[in-house]
């Protein structure tokens, strides 16, 4: 793999980076299918981007929890 | 993520809002401001950054919820996810993803899992020890409302109690709930069993947290993760009493053998006291004194197991006996890791929930007797068996099995099958292989490296005495001996290659403990049956090679012919052509001479049919030479024998033969000499007749010599009908019935040992046997007294029969017959001659005495021989009381061994 990146040009460099980019979306939407989370591609890519920014995951997902409830209570 | 927008985080949290709750942007401002606040006040994680933790746990919910597929699904998507190496923060997103993760099941069946969870029965381990799977059903008693009751809402509720409890929430608290254990091996079940339980714990924790008010507790920093729960305990101060859940703490502690805050090992007194600074009141003193033998009991154990482990020459039944320690440590750690758990799960229940059915020492005493009891069997056992190994450590445990305790036994059962279990399969192997390895010398067969092959059936295997267990009996142990025995005799002097199993039918040794468990419970049956089945196969099969192959049978029966005489044509014709031999002084003996000699006897004799085998056996030895010996002193034959019939005729064996050949050959040498001496009265008594002064002498020669014939006849009746001839017939039964060699050789050394007694060879008949042999030295003098008398007397015969014929051969011729000179020289020599026939007579006459008297003592020795049949000679010796007559001492003998003989019977 290392090897096939730097055989490609600069400009398919960034291809083959924005491929690796949706295949980890593609794995952690997986992973979150099996484990029955209930995020849509959306949520799950902005979870993602708040944890690579450093938020705490626990804090988050209680945020996340309390969100649904709240909608939930809403709807009805 | 490079290239994705750099969105601040507030707009990401906002568009979240908005995707989760489907409202715009607007609506959820209040969510909105409530999420920024979480999560600006809770910033740092309170749990380990650690990413393999979380996808196992991620794995572990899977396998509880029994997706066995999407647990492996999930490890190959993990496994993608870090050879991309796109992420920088994997474990939080893995986190997040796990803390979101519902189970698919209904939610509300998570609480019925606690108590179900202690209903369940403990998993039964194949090594498992019968009685701990009845513990988690009293436990379930006191869980079972416990769990009823906490059938209400599962998610969170409150705002505000969220920050505190973000660490108690929904997440799980980490795996190493009970890392405090020192024991490592009870590390893996107890975290399986302890993961279980927290699995179940948390959810039903958190409606609790609900109800406890939260300004009351103290905000949490970032914590390192202890087994300690999030509450402060309520130790109480040091100035006031302890209360009974610290104790309990500390109890469970003690229990692992670590010193607790208050109760700590004591050496002088070797036991667990209680700090004498603490104030306790009695009941709880005395309550926790009972609690913390268990704690005693377990260091003990635990400290012989540990010493042993490290002991390198332990031995294979030590170390299956620490292996079956450790098991009963391992179910008692579980036990332990239960109690702990329990004592978790009270702290996070809040202070309502302690009076109903919290763990108190009551409970615990009560809970802890039955591993007690175990703990106490086994902390004995280890006390008795200090210091042994191998067989004895079997034996050791084996006592402890003959108890009346139904539970104590079939614990010290188990232990013993499993440490018996090596034992066995020595023993199989031995049996059935032949192989002894055996590095730590725990087998009570002993094999001796330094024997070499030719003595390798007496002295290369023995019997290690100390190390026979007790439930093998003393006559096993020898059959088994001789098995291992037989087959290393077979493999290695016959030089006989068939495997093992073609002599005995393979049964399957003892693989499992489980066939040594059975094979122990039928030590009489099935147990016997199997050494026996060895024994007889075994044993047959070596005594068919050694006669078919080695002609064992044949060998003795060619000791008995030629070293015992037997062959009676073979030993005359030999002995005609050695006498002008041996009659030779020693020192001009040559041996290729005799043997060729001995070649000839055999070619011309029936000998000569005999097995080659047999004949190219036969030899003869000149035994060493003494000055003054003749042939006859240093002549004798020998038997060659090597190889697998060297352990019958062994060396010392070989020794008997020559001795007994040596004093069969002298008697028979007597007897050819008397019948020497009786062919020549019979020749010249006719010849002799002219001279009737000779008639005196001759007549006591007769005499004389018909005694000496009288008693060499009844010692060769004795030596051959009763010495060899039973003893031989008594020899022959055994070795046609005997089962295995060991019968052969013993039966072949009581042979030899009778023989040699009755023939007087042995220590305590030496003085039989000088006079005996003072008696055949007295029948050569008589010959040699006889032979000079004859050659006179033939000489003088010759001399007058010469007078007469020239006197007649004169008187042909016309002269006179005798001149007067002549017929005076004649009457002269005559004269001389007659003159020295009372020397001859007085020669005989001192010979007579000398022979008498020396029959006289021996008579005497043999009636107060201690042997019967020794005193059944001297009555047939003086059958007609002739020597009774001459000897007083006779006659007072008698009388007294009569009166012995009568104690006797």
């Amino acid at each position: 793999a290392v090897l096939a990146v730097f055989s490609v040009t600069m400009a398919s460099a960034a291809n083959t980076n924005l491929n690796a980019v949706r295949e980890t979306m593609d794995v952690l939407l997986e992973i979150s299918r099996l484990l029955n989370t209930g995020l849509d591609m959306e949520s799950l890519s902005i979870c993602v981007r708040l944890c690579e920014q450093g938020i705490n995951p626990e804090a988050l997902s209680a945020v996340i929890k309390e969100l649904r409830k709240a909608s939930e209570t809403l709807k009805v | 993520m490079a290239n994705l927008d750099q969105k601040s985080p507030n707009v990401l949290l906002q568009s979240l809002c908005c995707r989760i709750t489907g409202k715009s942007e607007a609506e959820v401002a209040h969510q909105f401001q409530y999420a920024v606040r979480v999560i600006g006040s809770n910033y740092a994680p309170t749990i380990e950054r650690d990413e393999f933790l979380v996808s196992e746990k991620i794995k572990k919910e899977l396998l509880r919820q029994r997706r066995e597929a999407d647990a492996a699904l999930f490890s190959e998507l993990h496994r993608k996810l870090q050879t991309q190496a796109v992420l920088k923060h994997r474990w939080s997103v893995l986190y997040l993803l796990l803390s979101l993760s519902e189970d698919p099941r209904k939610p509300s069946s998570r609480v019925g899992n606690y108590g179900t969870l202690f209903a369940q029965a403990l998993p039964r381990d194949a090594h498992s020890t019968p009685f701990y799977c009845t513990r988690p059903q009293s436990l379930a008693l006191s869980y079972g409302d416990r769990g009823a009751g906490l059938s209400g809402s599962v998610g969170t509720s409150g705002i505000s109690s969220l920050g505190v409890y973000t660490l108690n929430g929904p997440t799980p608290p980490p795996p190493p709930l009970l890392a405090g254990q020192p024991s490592q091996s009870a590390a893996a079940v107890s975290q399986m069993l302890g993961s279980r339980l927290a699995w179940a714990l948390p959810t039903s924790s958190s409606p609790s947290a609900v109800l406890a008010p939260p300004t009351t507790r103290p905000p949490l920093g970032p914590q390192v993760p202890t087994i300690r729960p999030v509450r402060p305990r309520r130790d109480g101060d040091a100035a006031g009493e302890v209360n009974e859940a610290a104790l309990v703490r500390d109890i469970l502690y003690v229990f692992q053998g670590i010193d607790g805050k208050f109760i700590k090992m004591s050496a002088q007194d070797n036991g667990y006291k209680i700090d004498s600074k603490v104030v306790l009141c009695k009941s709880l003193r005395d309550t926790s004194s009972r609690l913390s033998e268990l704690g005693w009991l377990h260091n003990k154990v635990r400290k012989y197991t540990d010493a042993r482990t490290l002991d390198r020459a332990f031995g294979l039944v030590g170390q299956s006996f620490c292996a079956s320690l450790h098991q009963e440590l391992k179910e008692y750690y579980r036990l332990l890791s239960v109690l702990h758990s329990q004592l978790q799960v009270e702290d996070e229940q809040g202070v309502s929930m302690c009076t109903e059915s919290s763990l108190t020492l009551r409970r615990l005493l009560v809970w802890m007797y039955d591993p007690k009891v175990r703990l106490k069997t086994l902390a004995a056992l280890v006390d008795y068996c200090q210091g042994r190994k191998g067989g004895e450590l079997a034996s050791a445990v084996h006592a402890y099995g003959k108890t009346g305790d139904p539970q104590m036994r079939a614990l010290v059962q188990h232990i013993l099958s499993l440490v018996s279990h090596p034992i066995l399969n020595f023993l199989y192997r031995w049996i059935y292989d032949g192989e002894l390895e055996d590095t730590y010398h725990e087998f009570f067969v002993a094999s001796d490296p330094n024997v070499k092959t030719d003595r390798l059936w007496h002295d290369k295997y023995s019997l290690r005495k100390s190390m026979i267990p007790s439930f093998i009996t003393m006559d096993q142990a020898r059959k088994v001996l001789l098995i291992g025995k037989s087959i290393n005799f077979l493999h290695q002097v016959c030089h006989d290659r068939t495997p093992p199993g073609k002599i005995t039918p393979a049964s399957k040794p003892a693989d499992t403990p489980k066939d040594a468990a059975e094979l122990l419970s039928d030590l009489e049956g099935a147990f016997q049956e199997k050494i026996d089945a060895a024994y007889f196969d075994t044993s047959k099969y070596l005594l068919d090679v050694l006669n078919r192959n080695y002609l064992l049978l044949e060998h003795l029966q060619a000791m008995r012919r030629y070293l015992l005489l037997g062959q009676g044509d073979f030993i005359r014709h030999l002995m005609d052509l050695l006498k002008p031999e041996l009659a030779r002084p020693a020192t001009t003996l040559y041996q290729h001479n005799l043997t060729g000699i001995l070649e000839t006897a055999v070619r011309a004799t029936n000998a000569q049919f005999d097995n080659a085998e047999i004949l190219k056996r036969l030899d003869v030895r000149l035994l060493e030479v003494s000055p003054g010996d003749t042939g006859w002193d240093v002549f004798s034959l020998d038997y060659h024998v090597d190889g697998p019939i060297a352990t019958v005729f062994t060396r010392e064996c070989m020794g008997h033969y020559l001795r007994v050949f040596n004093f069969l050959w002298r008697a028979k040498r007597m007897e050819y000499t008397l019948t020497d001496i009786w062919k020549g009265h019979m020749c010249n008594a006719k010849l002799l007749k002219t001279m009737p002064e000779l008639s005196g002498v001759l007549h006591q020669c007769h005499i004389l010599a018909s005694e000496m014939v009288h008693f060499i006849h009844q010692m060769q009746y004795y030596i051959t009908f009763e010495v060899l001839e039973c003893s031989w017939d008594e020899l022959w039964n055994k070795v046609q019935q005997a089962q295995d060699l060991d019968h052969i050789i013993a039966a072949h050394d009581v042979f030899l040992d009778t023989i040699i007694s009755r023939c007087l060879l042995d220590n305590n008949s030496r003085s039989l046997l000088n006079q005996l042999r003072a008696i055949f030295d007295q029948i050569i003098e008589f010959q040699n007294a006889q032979d000079s008398l004859y050659r006179s007397a033939l000489e003088e015969l010759t001399l007058r029969l010469q007078f007469e014929e020239k006197k007649r051969q004169r008187e042909e011729e016309g002269e006179w017959g005798v001149t007067a000179e002549q017929e005076a020289e004649e009457k002269r020599r005559i004269q001389e001659f007659q003159d020295t026939i009372p020397k001859m007579r007085s020669q005989l006459r001192i010979l007579t005495h000398f022979y008498q008297s020396i029959v006289q003592q021996f008579l005497v020795l043999l009636m107060t021989s201690t042997d019967e049949s020794l005193r059944f000679l001297s009555f047939r010796l003086d059958f007609n009381e002739h020597y009774r007559a001459r000897e007083p001492r006779l006659r007072a003998s008698l009388g007294a061994t009569r009166g012995r003989r009568l104690s006797n019977i």
